[in-house]
């Protein structure tokens, strides 16, 4: 950025390892793209060139869609998705900005707990999870995603808004409460506004978590038509002992497109939201 | 500032009862669905209890009997291989992406988005792409060396002992690098440009202006998302269920894998749930370690 | 009372389906009048739900959900099937157990031990389906039954064998290449065999990886036929350990070497399915699943593929086998109507139209079916019919049961193989996996 630049500066300096790094990550959905396009047969055909489509095909596409509920996994996960994102926001808002503003009795413990929250592993918890989840009545309805998924984005999100809250300088909201606004006002209609791009990373952070959480997903709520993308995507494309790798593919391939635009999109608030948050958190 | 409670008496505007009341809906979803059936976990792990069998109050018979198990240590090992062998390379990797990205370019909106997608795809569907990639016979790695004659046989990459572990490694190094090049990313940028000019200005060459502007300002987030990472991939399941089960011989199980394959396949949920608890001093360790660090910087 | 009606009803169901035959019966969409003429009411109006896991032979699945469904309208009781990938059924079934949420499932070997506690008695049910059937195959009494009673109706197993290229056995000098029924192979022979194949380039294939079919399916055998089993017959003792088995080790390490694909250590079920659909090699121990893909997509493969009995060894040959069962949860609330579906389902008219359709892949549960047509369709099926009367279980020579189900699922016995051909020393990893086992077993 300082002083002058040939091309071939650049390409040494940046063209040349940002194609290593393209090539290290994303080969494997290059390879996964790959096998979607072909047929069973040329898969294990080892006189082929494995790197190239010999003989394309979109059947792989075509099972998916006419022999499998996807399009119904779509649907069951961007639901599921939304509202728990939605839902970890809101709390994570909330304490994010007690947090990070208010003074109250056993704010340092809930705190620390809350972060303690981060050490639980999934696996620890789903057996007794699922008996709270039958006793409430809960099993195989949406809300038994919708409701235990927050428990894994709360921590992580509220931390990440908490940093980000106190970047905004108090006098903004001293001056405010001076006018007369109250607490929440002032958090809806000053806070909020300037933390936008904070709001977007965690509300991208929580989706992609609820996109593509497993355990979960396959024992609360996989019933029939009640299944997320990963979980019908692997109970639908195997079978026995036998994989059908290019359907399976095709779904990974449909199933991590979603996530990708959205990320494209965002992807510029996504860094600087850390960067106010995470980063000075 | 405590002050401001005076004005109207609702609880609304009192901090300390407003401060609670913001924490509730947060605080009772992780109560009911977190903190309840986690300590139901830890009554499991003082039982005997198997799956639909309640078990009766036998102490720290488990925590002890795993002590001796040879699988059980072999598991340990492992999951400290797997957790701190991989971080130094996710960082180094994650950081040679960020400087790269942080360059002025195009596309690097679409860029950006691309490489992260190792990070952002649910793992059950890309440890799948890794799994035909790693495949014995199939492998692409192994055709291609074939083909240019670096090898003559297929490369066993989820079976031989230390490849397998090796292997498994490289596939969460690849899932985590992403998330470590776009938080030290973020990082660069709060770098005032101002900061490089004047030390490029004062003659600083390239190295000592990355050591002493660049480095200093990143140090946080490093060690944020380091120790973020030991704890993700100390805790992690899914890479190693998909790839090996924690086969060959038991050389890539986890702590996630073995109390799964105990606490599940076997139903003895109670030395199941005593394994998995065993992650959690050292667990606690590195999150002590994070929160010591966050309460300094503020 | 009720069990008058019962008797009536399978008797005439056994004239119905004899009558029917097979054609007809195939799609069992016979109207039937299984409650004579009409559901009781109580479980009119009620739910069931099922869990399975997915089928290879997809008609097979197919059929039992419309079968499922048809009942479900005759019975006035709304279905649902779940149908779910083969290492995704355990998490799924232990939440069941414990919560709640299924009915109906089905249980593969040992684990009705596993969950005894939560399965309902189904020992009467059991027993009306093992006598209309001329009796339970041996391994399924000695499988089925926990305790004495039968905690789910056994409804048989798909189990392997040991599938080849006869082309390429002809070539390797295997006399009678051409029928499998007519191979009659020690361990000593098959290995010779890979060894000429492998320096051909088509060496075997034995998956010895973390997974639940084949690896123990080839172990626990070859441990047997060489004289180890796990338990002692008192039960006192660990019977692994054996100068004989060691020995054995020693030329399966040395087999390892000479004849198989060295990368099996970490393959899984579908590892050798793949590699040998692409030629890569030339036998390996499977399930029909194998036959039945290349049948489907490789006509020339599936020519030129037949099956030998699993090889025996100086005890004997012996084949893991037990059997699956359909049980219903304690915790479900409509146990009346699950009870009502597996009589109806059990009946000969839907268990063997469903049977057969799966043409062989799916071992019998009753003798009457040990002869039945089904087997003499497609030769190449033969040995697979055979397997039965050389059923052993794990935890032999003790019974099957939690503790043997739990050596089982911490792979000791498959470890031990792996361990021994990645060290080299057979040795060192029998001593591992006795170890290991009295660990297990609390011997």
């Amino acid at each position: 950025m300082v002083g002058g630049e040939t091309l071939g500066r650049r390409t040494l300096d940046i063209y040349l390892p940002l194609a290593f790094y393209l090539v290290f990550l994303l080969f494997p959905f290059y390879w996964m793209s790959i096998v979607s396009l072909k047929p069973t047969n040329d898969l294990f055909e080892m006189k082929y060139n494995p790197f190239w489509v010999q003989r394309f095909t979109l059947e792989n596409y075509r099972y998916l869609f006419e022999n499998t509920a996807f399009p119904e996994w779509v649907k069951n996960t961007l639901i599921v998705s939304v509202v728990s994102t939605i839902i970890s926001l809101v709390c994570s808002i909330l304490i994010g900005y007690a947090l990070a503003r208010l003074r109250f009795p056993g704010s340092n413990f809930l705190g620390v707990g809350i972060f303690l929250a981060y050490l639980v592993p999934p696996t620890l918890l789903f057996l007794p999870l699922a008996q709270v989840i039958v006793k409430l009545g809960l099993y195989n309805t949406y809300w038994a995603l919708i409701l235990t998924y927050p428990t894994q984005l709360i921590p992580f999100a509220s931390w990440l808004l908490m940093g980000y809250f106190r970047t905004i300088p108090k006098e903004i909201e001293e001056s405010a409460m001076a006018d007369g606004c109250s607490r929440l006002q002032i958090l809806v209609r000053i806070v909020l506004p300037l933390s936008i791009p904070g709001l977007l990373s965690a509300g991208i952070f929580s989706f992609t978590l609820c996109w593509n959480e497993f355990l979960y997903a396959l024992i609360f709520m996989s019933s029939g038509p009640m299944k997320t993308i990963p979980v019908g995507v692997v109970s639908d494309m195997i079978k026995a002992d036998t994989l059908f790798w290019g359907s399976l593919m095709a779904s990974a391939v449909l199933g991590s497109f979603p996530i990708a635009i959205l990320y494209s999109f965002f992807v510029k608030h996504y860094v600087s939201g850390l960067t106010a948050g995470a980063v000075k958190g | 500032m405590r002050g401001g409670a005076v004005t109207t008496g609702s609880l609304l505007e009192r901090e300390s009862s407003l401060g609670v009341i913001l924490m509730l809906p947060g605080a009772l979803l992780l109560m009911v669905f977190m903190a309840y059936p986690f300590f139901l976990g830890i009554w499991l792990s003082l039982t005997d209890s198997g799956i639909g069998r309640v078990g009766r109050f036998i102490g720290l018979q488990n925590f002890v009997d795993l002590l001796s198990d040879t699988i059980f240590h072999q598991t340990a090992r492992n999951t400290l291989i797997y957790a701190l062998v991989t971080v130094p390379f996710k960082c180094a990797l994650g950081l040679g992406l960020a400087l790269v990205l942080n360059n002025r370019m195009r596309f690097s909106n679409p860029v950006r988005a691309a490489v992260m997608m190792p990070w952002i795809v649910p793992t059950a569907l890309s440890t799948l792409g890794w799994f035909m990639i790693f495949d014995p016979v199939f492998s692409p790695i192994s055709w291609l060396l074939r083909h240019v004659g670096l090898i003559s046989k297929n490369i066993n990459f989820l079976g031989d002992p230390g490849l397998a572990i090796a292997s498994v490694c490289w596939a969460n190094i690849w899932r985590g690098t992403p998330f470590f090049g776009i938080i030290i990313l973020a990082g660069l940028q709060a770098v005032p440009a101002d900061l490089h000019e004047a030390a490029a200005i004062d003659g600083a060459g390239l190295w000592h202006r990355f050591l002493h502007v660049t480095v200093p300002h990143i140090k946080g987030v490093v060690l944020i998302a380091g120790l973020l990472s030991v704890i993700w991939t100390f805790a992690d399941f899914q890479l190693i269920y998909v790839l090996t089960k924690g086969g060959p011989a038991n050389q890539t199980h986890i702590f996630g894998t073995y109390a799964y394959q105990i606490g599940l396949s076997a139903t003895e949920i109670g030395m199941g749930a005593a394994i998995a608890l065993y992650m959690f001093p050292i667990l606690s360790v590195f999150a002590v370690l994070l929160l010591i660090y966050l309460r300094r910087e503020e | 009372m009720e069990k008058k009606t019962q008797r009536k009803l399978s008797r005439r169901e056994f004239i119905t389906t004899g009558a029917a035959g097979l054609g007809v019966a195939a799609l069992g969409t016979l109207p039937r009048q299984v409650f004579g003429g009409q559901a009781p009411a109580v479980i009119k109006g009620t739910k069931l739900a099922f869990l399975q896991a997915t089928y290879f032979i997809a008609p097979a699945q197919d059929l039992f959900r419309k079968q499922v469904e048809e009942w479900g309208k005759m019975a006035g009781v709304t279905m649902a099937v779940d149908f779910l990938n083969w290492p995704d059924l355990q998490p799924k079934i232990a939440a069941a157990v414990q919560a709640g949420g299924v009915d109906i499932m089905d249980l593969w070997p040992g684990w009705n031990f596993l969950y005894r506690n939560s399965l309902v008695d189904l020992t009467r049910e059991a027993e009306e389906v093992g006598k209309r059937g001329g009796g339970f195959e041996p391994y399924v009494l000695n499988s089925g039954k926990v305790g004495g009673r039968w905690l789910g109706i056994p409804n048989g197993y798909s189990n392997a064998s040991m599938a080849y290229r006869i082309s390429w056995f002809k070539e390797a000098g295997v006399a009678n290449a051409d029928d499998g029924n007519k191979i009659d192979m020690t361990w000593a022979e098959y290995f010779a065999v890979a060894k000429k194949m492998k320096a051909k380039g088509k060496p075997f294939g034995q998956a010895l990886g973390h997974s639940t079919g084949d690896p123990p399916g080839f172990c626990y055998p070859y441990m047997w036929s060489n004289g180890a089993m796990e338990l002692s017959k008192d039960g006192k003792s660990i019977a692994f350990n054996k100068p004989e088995f060691v020995d054995a080790m020693k030329k399966f390490v040395q087999a390892w070497k000479d004849g198989y694909d060295e990368t099996g250590t970490s393959w899984d079920d579908s590892n050798n399915n793949r590699a040998y659909l692409s030629e890569q090699i030339s036998s390996t121990f499977n399930g029909s699943s194998i036959y039945f893909a290349a049948k489907k997509d490789k006509p020339d493969i599936a020519k030129d593929t037949h099956h030998i009995l699993i090889p025996k060894g100086p005890a004997g040959r012996f084949y893991w086998l037990e059997t699956r069962t359909t049980a219903i949860l304690k915790n479900s609330k409509n146990v009346a109507a699950a009870k009502e579906f597996l009589k109806w389902w059990f009946q000969d008219e839907q268990y063997n139209t469903w049977w057969r359709i799966q043409e062989g892949y799916h071992l019998q549960h009753v003798k009457k079916l040990a002869d039945d047509p089904m087997w003499f369709k497609d030769p190449k099926m033969t040995p697979f019919k055979q397997q039965p009367k050389y059923g052993l279980n794990t935890g032999y020579a003790g019974p099957p049961n939690e503790k043997a189900a739990l050596a089982w699922s911490k792979y000791i016995v498959v470890d031990t193989f792996a361990k021994a051909v990645q060290s080299g020393d057979a040795k060192a990893a029998v001593e591992w996996g006795a170890e290991q086992l009295k660990r297990a077993y609390g011997v």
